[in-house]
């Protein structure tokens, strides 16, 4: 068994509920995944920089805890469900400021045409993976856990 | 009179021929065998049942000590009242986590009749409402070698001093899970263990006992070790569509023969990908101007 994988076996060993997030089953896997964190990682504005961070590190076991039920002795692996989250994130925070609106739209318009198209026509309507299928709740929860972080007040940075 | 002198020495000769015969190489065994408690009966092989198994996870699973053959032994005789359960807790705490069992019931011996069949086996899977029972066979050998010095046995304190006896215990353990509702062989998985030690004439007894108790504890932990590597096999094998008769249905419903027991990934498309490097494209071009 992998040793980062995520599994039922991160309530004994809790550092799978954030690795889970970094193993992949494949180079071609990890690549995609990480085209579609870096993205909102280089839109996020300066002022939503901590938050995307701190979503990083706390939504991730966030999400491995509710991802636990769904995967019965299975592994999971990959970090799509924390991509999402962040598109989620970023894409209400920017569609909140004026002359970001556009992009943050686009990204939220984008996602959910994601999670809709995967809701419809099942997991693997664009991927036929080897070895593994994807698991659109991985998607769903980490894109409500990326709007539960975009909507809470953040503590400004005081300038003096 | 004169031939009595000539009759001590041969007499004695005889004596001491006669005691160390006594001490001679001995062997103990004890076997409970699963074929003798399955098909009691049967000469031939069974036939596999058509229907094949189908398991729903996560499965109550049972284990029980296999009776011998007959009444004169069974495994409770190798231990103190109350210590086949912490034995079968061995094989109980390597499970306790697993996500595909629900429950692990510990079944005592006694309630598996000698030559009792699947029909013994049922009632005690229906009496506990289990799905699947792992049964235990034990075959348990001991052997006890003199030493070149267990001679001095014939001192009588040599008897109670000197460790003249080299014993060895080879232990044998085999686990057979069956699907309590089809009668279908799951799997098996072996465990074992010897161990080895002196004792002198009088301490024999004791120290085979303790090490026939000891072996049974080692096999089982290596039983516990092999019987989870034997499920992930098994697991493969369903997977694989290898095991035609066995079918395992997870908690979502999901046949494990058909989703040929992948694993899951959280996954972008690389259209989807391409369609975020767009975005990004368009973002960055929109930010500068």
């Amino acid at each position: 068994m992998d040793p980062l994988a995520l599994t039922s076996d991160a309530l004994r060993e809790p550092w799978r509920l954030w690795t889970g997030h970094l193993a992949h089953f494949s180079w071609e896997h990890c690549l995609a995944n990480l085209v579609a964190l870096a993205t909102p990682l280089l839109l996020a504005g300066r002022h939503d920089r901590r938050r995307v961070a701190f979503a990083l590190l706390v939504g991730a076991p966030l999400l491995s805890l509710l991802l636990l039920p769904s995967l019965g002795g299975a592994d999971y692996r990959g970090a799509s469900g924390l991509a999402c989250g962040l598109w989620a994130l970023v894409g209400l925070r920017l569609a909140g400021r004026g002359e970001s609106a556009p992009v943050g739209l686009l990204m939220l318009g984008g996602l959910g045409l994601k999670l809709g198209l995967e809701a419809a026509f099942g997991s693997s309507f664009l991927l036929h993976p080897e070895g593994w299928r994807t698991l659109p709740a991985a998607h769903l929860w980490g894109s409500l856990l990326g709007l539960v972080f975009a909507l809470p007040p953040w503590p400004r940075h005081r300038t003096t | 009179m004169p031939r009595l002198p000539r009759l001590v020495p041969l007499a004695a000769a005889l004596t001491l021929l006669a005691a160390l015969g006594c001490n001679r190489p001995e062997t103990h065994t004890r076997r409970s065998s699963l074929m003798d408690y399955l098909y009691p009966k049967q000469k031939a092989a069974p036939n596999p049942n058509p229907a094949g198994a189908r398991l729903k996870l996560p499965l109550k699973l049972g284990i029980a000590f296999v009776p011998g053959a007959s009444n004169t032994w069974r495994v409770q005789s190798l231990l103190a009242p109350g210590q086949e359960k912490p034995l079968l807790d061995v094989v109980k705490q390597s499970f306790k986590d697993k996500p595909w069992v629900s429950e692990i019931k510990l079944v005592p011996s006694t309630y598996l009749r000698p030559g009792g069949g699947f029909e013994n086996m049922d009632q005690v899977a229906r009496m506990y409402g289990m799905d699947v029972m792992a049964l235990v066979s034990v075959d348990q050998i001991q052997y006890t070698d003199p030493r070149w010095y267990s001679f001095t046995y014939l001192s009588i304190v040599g008897a109670y001093v000197l460790p003249g006896d080299a014993n060895d215990t080879r232990t044998l353990i085999d686990a057979a899970a069956y699907d309590v509702a089809s009668h279908t062989f799951l799997l098996r998985a072996p465990g074992q263990s010897q161990v080895k030690g002196s004792s002198t004439w009088a301490h024999r007894e004791v120290q085979l006992r303790e090490h026939a108790q000891k072996g049974l504890q080692l096999a089982m932990t290596d039983l516990a070790k092999n019987l989870d590597a034997e499920v992930a096999s098994f697991k493969a094998e369903v997977a694989g569509g290898d095991r035609k008769d066995v079918d395992v249905v997870d908690r979502q419903g999901v046949s494990l023969r058909q989703s040929g027991g992948r694993n899951f990934g959280g996954s972008f498309g690389w259209l989807e990908a391409l369609g975020s490097v767009l975005l990004l494209g368009a973002a960055l071009r929109l930010r500068r101007a």
